[in-house]
């Protein structure tokens, strides 16, 4: 860096806008002594002065003029100033700084509880997501098991059609729930705009039973949408229907079982 | 505000360091609202300004012994110490709101009238607040969320969702209007 860049940042080390890195950069230039800059910052400084001293000024209320003088009267003379010093003070100078090392050892400290609180906070947020999605995905499953533990699940077997005659599918339908899932695998990739449709029918009146897509390898999962409790289904079918599917089976079928 | 001569502060400074009380609430007298005028701005808030304008004397009374006039005006030393304190304060209620969300919310003063407000024109043009008043606003606003909000640049950057380029050039330029003040100043009190 030239050093009129250095000069750049020394002004802005002034005004306390440089970032953490840049700051600490300025601040290892600034320990190699070099007085160029000390001089500019003690310029800047004193150019800095008309932001305070352009405020409308607020005295402060007398009681702390009071307090503060109080303070003081408490307080030895000067740690610095000369001669004042009597031997016979001098351990009680020692404690005077073992005190100071111990404030700082207590500001330490609090910076460092700060950052942990801060942590486990945000630990403790993570974690509450976590325990959220596990619980979310354990009453799925338990839903799942609650399903195939039922002794009216039937199993349907649907079998292709001439448009993917390789394609099959398995359906399990509790018909007194009326829940269901189907696992279709050997399906065509879907063309574009257009996705699978299944079809819950009752005396040959199709009902829409939900819409699914294809994975790369053509296995396909739907669970079933609610149907309604009025109908008798006795046979289940898979089209090819327009995103994101339609009321009425208008296109191929692609897959078809019964009960 | 009233300016004392910067000597009259320095020879205060010189009999503070020996241990002179009286001295000490002289240089109180002559510097106080300064402090807290400044520390008032940076908190907004009363009590937590006060306690910075304590802490700046007591450290005034400890160091007094360590003041050079090579490190600038009693004055300048005074307001780096506000500011550091002030800034260090402000820092801690943030991270302080941050944990404890929503904050109880302290007495906090209403925003800062406008500078140009604040003198009137003709007190203004006298002193280098006026220079101040006279800087394009955007300038004028940079420099004040960093010295007043202390915010660092890429922090001034993001508050006013601006190009770090942007926000570096204008400080820069309003940096540059105050210290061609200050040497015109400085010229005028030599002449």
């Amino acid at each position: 860096m030239n050093h009129d860049a250095w000069l750049e940042q020394a002004d802005l080390y002034a005004l306390g806008a440089l970032d953490g890195e840049e700051r600490a950069q300025f601040e290892a230039h600034l320990a190699t002594d070099c007085a160029i800059c000390a001089a500019r910052l003690r310029e800047m400084g004193e150019a800095l002065r008309a932001l305070p001293e352009s405020l409308p000024s607020v005295a402060p209320p007398p009681a702390l003029r009071a307090r503060i003088l109080e303070r003081i009267a408490a307080e030895r003379a000067p740690a610095a100033a000369p001669v004042t010093l009597r031997p016979a003070r001098r351990p009680s100078r020692a404690v005077w700084w073992a005190g100071w090392a111990g404030l700082a050892a207590a500001a330490v400290l609090l910076v460092f509880v700060n950052t942990e609180l801060r942590t486990t906070r945000q630990e403790v947020h993570t974690l509450q997501g976590r325990v959220a999605t596990l619980q979310a995905e354990l009453s799925r499953r338990e839903e799942t098991l609650r399903f195939f533990s039922d002794p009216g699940v039937r199993y349907v077997s649907l079998a292709g059609l001439k448009p993917s005659p390789e394609a099959s599918a398995w359906l399990l339908w509790n018909p007194s729930t009326r829940q269901g899932l189907l696992l279709a695998r050997g399906l065509p990739a879907a063309p574009a705009g257009h996705a699978y449709e299944l079809w819950a029918l009752a005396g040959g009146q199709p009902v829409p039973a939900g819409v699914f897509s294809v994975d790369a390898a053509g296995r396909g999962l739907l669970r079933l949408a609610e149907l309604p409790t009025d109908h008798a289904f006795d046979t289940f079918a898979v089209t090819l229907e327009p995103t994101p599917g339609v009321p009425k089976p208008t296109g191929p079928m692609h897959l078809l079982g019964k009960v | 505000m009233a300016a004392a001569l910067p000597g009259a502060s320095i020879q205060l400074l010189g009999e503070i360091a020996r241990g002179d009380r009286d001295a000490f609430a002289r240089f109180y007298d002559l510097h106080a609202s300064l402090v807290h005028t400044f520390a008032l701005r940076i908190l907004r808030e009363r009590s937590e300004a006060e306690e910075v304008v304590q802490d700046v004397f007591v450290q005034v009374w400890r160091q007094a012994a360590g003041y050079s006039r090579d490190r600038g005006t009693p004055e300048a030393w005074l307001i780096t110490l506000a500011r550091s304190r002030g800034i260090d304060k402000l820092r801690s209620r943030r991270r302080r709101d941050e944990m404890v969300r929503p904050a109880e919310t302290a007495e906090r003063l209403p925003e800062p009238v406008a500078l140009e407000s604040a003198t009137g024109p003709a007190e203004a043009r006298a002193t280098l607040g006026g220079v101040l008043a006279d800087l394009p606003t955007a300038q004028r606003h940079v420099l004040e969320l960093a010295y007043f909000e202390g915010l660092t640049q890429t922090e001034i950057a993001a508050r006013l969702g601006e190009p770090l380029g942007t926000v570096k050039t204008r400080i820069r330029s309003g940096l540059e209007r105050l210290r061609g003040a200050l040497s015109a100043r400085g010229g005028a009190e030599r002449a």
